[in-house]
């Protein structure tokens, strides 16, 4: 598959990309993890994409995959309607203001700023806090 | 070209729009759930009745009633409270703390089973579990509590109880009508509860209800604090803490002596909280609205910048900050980072920072693999997991930090023309302003 971004073209193993998803949706859900973290490093280090499309893609990866594990939760009756009523217009404003700020920045800073949020979730998989 | 995208996008949302809708009208168990179980309760009534117990009146013959008084009944979101009576001397004095208002609590047993080495699957649900639920047992028997701490995550609340002669303590979360449904494993995966099974002897009730109180709490510190001083003419006293954030409402204290046991009449506190604080119904706490909303801003914000959803972050600092039980938190986070993902994809699109096949074609066969996931979970465990992959993180961070370095980025052609078309349009609007 050839990806088309800003004037150049990106030769995307899609086989590839499926197959890393597949894996690591097995291996996320194993323990209820979200898969998006890992999805990040897949596209971009993986598929060799550049950070901009990348960070829409992977959303939309992990969109269906945590809209089933929202379903999942609410049969169990782990929701609570106030609690999300508080986090739901954050969430929103979250979603419109990010994108925002990723027009601005350069896709350096945004594979940084991705970076650092995968040591953060590595060091606490890893227990130092 | 141009048209084929455009229609694959509307089939997208389409396709989403037929998952809710199927997610929707699927109702919780609840209603059906209730209804087999009126019709199998018939006239009887229902199974708390049954499994009540008596309180306020002495039981043998030597029983001496035991008193209970506190010195102040109303609380503005938590405070201390000092408890104090009599009991026949010698005895060792209990108090049972519960809060009026009930939440529902849930454990789904997928341990395997010691005797037939199976996993049973069974959901344990209640919605009568008292939102606060505390156990004071005296000071000296802090030892017994120090080492179940030390048990680490597998302590059973029963054995405790039993360890320090407060058996006949725990009263009213055994009165919990619990409902248990056996669930498969693919129910599970999609969120069916199961069947509905036929209600369990006051024992079995007894013992699934240990287990709902424990998970709620989690930690035995939770649950059980030593903190009663005994004088030996039989008269007591503690300090009761009500930490801030729990919830509103009446509670009730009940003192209990040991041996032969009595309990006093129930003495109650009335517990307010004011706003900012608001009360959470399904996860019996209150909280300051402000502080989880900006926390889950800039969360949220983080999280659609970094191409993830941010509910790694979200669900263990809600846990560590505020009183919330972990569960509920899950279940919170992952709707609230759904919309944060939903509303990020939309404006993402946008600004054509998305690729609508290769994203969707990934998204699928994610989808295929959390079906297969939780099959797995018998093959490693929750620390050999952590372990790995976080090295495995540390090792991906690290590579993805090499592409930024000029190094790489003097090899790739590709990202230094990206490099330099967001340069020129960075010129560009500035030259606007």
């Amino acid at each position: 598959m050839v990806v088309k971004f800003w004037g150049q073209e990106f030769k995307v193993n899609v086989i590839l990309g499926c197959l890393g998803g597949f894996l690591i949706a097995i291996v996320s859900s194993m323990f209820g993890f979200g898969g998006g973290p890992f999805m990040v490093p897949l596209m971009t280090v993986g598929l060799g994409l550049p950070m901009y499309v990348v960070v829409g893609s992977s959303l939309l990866a992990i969109f269906f995959n945590t809209m089933m594990g929202t379903m999942r939760h609410y049969q169990f009756g782990n929701f609570d309607l106030v609690f999300f009523a508080i986090m739901f217009p954050a969430a929103i404003l979250g979603g419109f203001i990010g994108p925002q700020i990723a027009k601005r920045v350069s896709p350096i800073a945004m594979k940084r700023i991705a970076v650092a949020g995968l040591l953060l979730l590595a060091l606490n998989l890893l227990g130092v806090f | 070209m141009k048209k084929g995208t455009m229609e694959m996008k509307y089939y997208l949302w389409l396709l989403i729009m037929i998952i809710i809708a199927i997610g929707i009208s699927f109702p919780p168990n609840d209603l059906w759930a209730q209804k087999a179980l009126d019709a199998r309760l018939g006239p009887e009534g229902k199974a708390g009745q049954v499994l009540a117990a008596k309180a306020g009146e002495p039981t043998g013959p030597t029983a001496m009633p035991v008193t209970i008084q506190v010195d102040k009944t109303i609380l503005n979101n938590g405070g201390t409270i000092t408890v104090s009576g009599h009991a026949a001397p010698g005895q060792p004095v209990y108090l049972e703390i519960w809060s009026e208002k009930k939440v529902r609590a849930s454990r789904f047993d997928a341990d395997v089973d010691k005797n037939t080495g199976k996993r049973p699957y069974v959901l344990c649900m209640t919605d009568e579990m008292p939102a606060y639920y505390q156990i004071y047992v005296p000071q000296d028997q802090k030892g017994i509590l120090d080492r179940v701490k030390k048990e680490g995550p597998g302590w059973s609340l029963t054995k405790v109880l039993k360890d320090l002669g407060a058996e006949a303590v725990c009263s009213v979360p055994l009165q919990a009508k619990i409902d248990q449904y056996q669930a498969s494993l693919m129910g599970s995966i999609i969120g069916s509860r199961g069947e509905l099974l036929p209600i369990m002897d006051k024992k079995e009730n007894a013992r699934r209800s240990m287990q709902l109180l424990k998970a709620r709490a989690r930690k035995p510190e939770k649950l059980i604090v030593s903190a009663i001083e005994m004088a030996p003419d039989g008269a007591y006293h503690a300090q009761v803490k009500i930490p801030d954030g729990l919830v509103p409402g009446r509670y009730s204290i009940v003192a209990i002596a040991g041996g032969d046991p009595s309990r006093s009449q129930p003495v109650h506190i009335e517990n307010q909280i004011h706003f900012p604080n608001i009360y959470l119904a399904n996860a019996g706490t209150s909280l300051n609205l402000i502080g989880p909303f900006f926390l889950s801003l800039g969360i949220a914000i983080f999280g659609v910048l970094m191409g993830a959803g941010g509910g790694f972050m979200l669900n263990p600092l809600l846990v560590s900050l505020w009183p919330l039980p972990h569960t509920i938190v899950a279940g919170t986070v992952m709707p609230t980072v759904l919309f944060s993902q939903g509303t990020g994809i939309y404006n993402y699109s946008k600004i054509k920072f998305i690729n609508w096949k290769l994203g969707s074609a990934i998204g699928l066969a994610m989808v295929a693999g959390g079906f297969l996931g939780p099959k797995l979970t018998e093959l490693i465990t929750l620390d050999q997991f952590k372990f790995v992959f976080g090295w495995i993180l540390i090792i991906l961070a690290s590579l993805m930090f090499w592409q930024t370095t000029p190094r790489y980025l003097s090899k790739n052609k590709k990202e230094q023309a990206i490099l330099k078309e967001f340069k020129k349009k960075a010129e560009e609007t500035m030259k606007k302003k």
